[in-house]
């Protein structure tokens, strides 16, 4: 009887500690497989070079504005903007090196640098700032994500993940986002603010295939803190892995 | 001898005196009135900025500028020792932030202002913040003055979503409640600033300790790694606005006296026209042409003297009217003018007596110009009224 007892015990003892050192892989294999699906995301928005002939429609509840443009991207540190519509804008360029902005107007003739704290302005009184538009890193590199539960968006099975900042000075703190776990794509996401407070929601919309990769046609941004706005990115036409000239990189190219 | 011919002749005249003294009485009144009222506004403009936010000087960092909300963030340093050991009456710990608040779900930037709570040397209505001593929770409690509630249509009691950045630059958000709305005597820390308590402020940016600016009752010393401010140099813009505006008021007081002399000046050319019989008379008794001269002008300078009576009588009428109601220039803060009660004069009896000597003086040399020719006019000419045509 006491062999009895005791072998139970030791049993109890086993399925303890064989629990406690699994149970972390079980959390890990999870904590893996999201980091493997955020990775798995940035594949399909982010490609060596990118070309980008799109409209940004800022709906300030008032009046609607469209800007027609044309970017040229190389990894996340270059860009280069080229606005084309309405007559106002048509010749503003931006250009984005590696953490500075500038941005160039034929009507003043001058470029801008927009450095600092002026990149967190609006742009061109849109839902975005310069620093939305100018994001400069992969979301697997700069979060740490987790997989919340399992939620459909529009129809489509989506896993809901929160992504943690791992820098104190990442703009938006926490993110949530809603993954498509069959095709890698984001459908929605959220940034909240440190409190916790929902600050902006973006939806990735009709997603169409281009080469390899999977890639919106359209993304809606709304500032939640505003009523009646929100500001379409419609992808026209896009291109990756396109030659970019050289020139298109240089402060050079800001001028008339 | 003289005066009392020149007086009675004076008062001859009759009307033709008395509008020269009311005409030479009205242009001093007008001239002592402007530089009073002038000196009434720069006297309260400086006072409603010093009482509120200038103090006796500001310790800051050498490359902080108000002008430049980008800056603000890279401006703020740890309150040093030698200025936190002053007694809450002779400093006031300051933190300036950028923020957004979101009434009716508009955007709308404003200035943080986290003000320490324990300081009297600012006189600011914010006894409503010092009820709320716990950390921040749920929501921020705010006030802000009348001016930045028309403005934003906030009132007591309603809540509004605050948005701001902290140290390291990570957004955040929370609800504030607008505590209190008060009567903020200088516009200049009223539209788009939003009042916070000063601990609220560093705990939700994280600058524990931090302050864009230590305002104190008198220069403190050098301070390392801060430059003082004089508050000649914080209050600068206005007292140049004041000095370009005494500048134009010139011109008004030249067109006063220019008018005022004009009238004296006009009164003696008729009179050495319309008297010369008079004149060559009185040299034909003997009397020598510069007596007859400084009897003319003598004239001429009781209207300045007697106007120097009729000011004081009607200036001290009008001033004691005005004193009693003053003028409102609330107006004048919608442009942040540091002015929001109504402005009074401020006599300053020395430049009164200059003033009313500059005026006397002038006056004299227009009664005495048109009557210089008189020297060199011939009696007999004169009897005949031939001597000056």
């Amino acid at each position: 009887m006491k062999l009895y007892f005791k072998n139970i015990w030791y049993g109890l003892l086993s399925f303890v500690v064989l629990s406690s050192l699994l149970m972390p892989d079980v959390g890990r294999a999870e904590d893996d497989r999201a980091q493997r699906l955020l990775v798995e995301v940035d594949k399909n928005l982010w490609a060596s070079t990118k070309y980008i002939d799109g409209r940004l429609i800022i709906d300030n509840g008032r009046r609607v504005r469209t800007l027609s443009m044309e970017s040229w991207m190389e990894g996340v540190t270059k860009s280069y903007s080229y606005y084309k519509a309405p007559a106002r804008e048509r010749g503003t360029k931006m250009l984005k090196l590696e953490k500075k902005l500038w941005m160039y107007t034929p009507h003043t003739d001058r470029k801008i640098l927009i450095a600092g704290h002026l990149l967190r302005q609006s742009m061109m009184g849109s839902d975005l700032s310069y620093e939305d538009m100018m994001e400069d890193e992969k979301i697997s590199e700069a979060y740490v994500g987790t997989i919340d539960g399992e939620e459909k968006v529009e129809g489509v099975p989506t896993l809901v993940m929160t992504l943690k900042a791992k820098k104190k000075t990442k703009t938006y703190q926490t993110l949530k986002i809603w993954v498509d776990p069959v095709k890698n794509t984001v459908l929605q996401e959220e940034a909240y603010a440190k409190s916790g407070k929902l600050l902006k929601l973006i939806h990735f919309k009709e997603y169409r295939r281009i080469g390899d990769r999977l890639f919106p046609r359209k993304m809606v941004f709304r500032d939640m803190l505003k009523e009646n706005t929100k500001t379409t990115y419609m992808f026209d036409e896009i291109k990756f892995d396109v030659d970019i000239p050289a020139k298109y990189f240089s402060q050079r190219i800001l001028k008339r | 001898m003289i005066f009392q011919i020149a007086l009675k002749n004076f008062l001859r005249q009759g009307m033709r005196s008395f509008l020269n003294v009311l005409v030479t009485a009205l242009a001093m009144v007008a001239v002592v009135f402007n530089l009073s009222f002038y000196n009434g506004f720069q006297d309260q403009a400086v006072r409603n900025m010093v009482s509120t936010d200038v103090a006796g000087g500001h310790y800051r960092t050498p490359d902080f500028d108000i002008l430049a909300p980008m800056e603000w963030e890279d401006e703020t340093f740890a309150t040093p020792d030698a200025l936190s050991r002053l007694p809450s009456s002779d400093k006031a710990e300051v933190l300036v932030l950028q923020g957004q608040i979101f009434p009716n779900r508009r955007l709308f930037p404003v200035q943080l202002r986290g003000m320490e709570m324990q300081q009297t040397l600012l006189d600011l209505p914010l006894n409503k913040l010092e009820e709320w001593k716990t950390p921040v929770d749920d929501v921020i409690p705010i006030i802000i003055g009348n001016q930045m509630a028309g403005k934003s249509h906030l009132h007591i009691g309603d809540g509004v979503v605050l948005r701001w950045r902290d140290r390291f630059g990570a957004v955040d958000a929370l609800d504030a409640r607008v505590v209190d709305v008060v009567p903020l005597i200088n516009p200049r820390i009223d539209e788009g600033v939003v009042w916070m308590r000063l601990d609220h402020l560093r705990q939700i940016t994280h600058r524990e300790g931090e302050v864009t600016w230590v305002a104190v009752e008198k220069f403190q010393g050098p301070v390392v790694e801060t430059l003082f401010q004089e508050p000649e140099f914080l209050l600068k813009d206005i007292l140049e606005l004041i000095r370009q505006d005494r500048k134009y008021a010139v011109i008004i007081w030249v067109i006063l006296i220019f008018l005022g002399g004009i009238s004296v000046f006009n009164t003696q050319f008729l009179n050495i026209f319309k008297r010369q019989r008079e004149i060559g008379t009185l040299m034909a008794f003997g009397m020598p042409p510069g007596r007859v001269v400084r009897l003319f002008t003598m004239e001429g300078s009781l209207a300045a003297l007697a106007a120097v009576i009729v000011a004081l009588v009607l200036g001290t009428i009008i001033f004691a009217w005005f004193q009693s109601v003053g003028l409102d220039v609330s107006h004048l803060s919608e442009s942040q003018i540091p002015i929001r009660e109504n402005i009074f004069l401020k006599i300053d009896p020395v430049e009164v007596i200059i003033s009313m000597l500059v005026i006397v003086a002038i006056m004299i040399l227009v009664a005495w110009a048109p009557v210089r020719k008189i020297s060199k006019v011939e009696p007999t000419q004169a009897l005949r009224g031939r001597a000056i045509t």
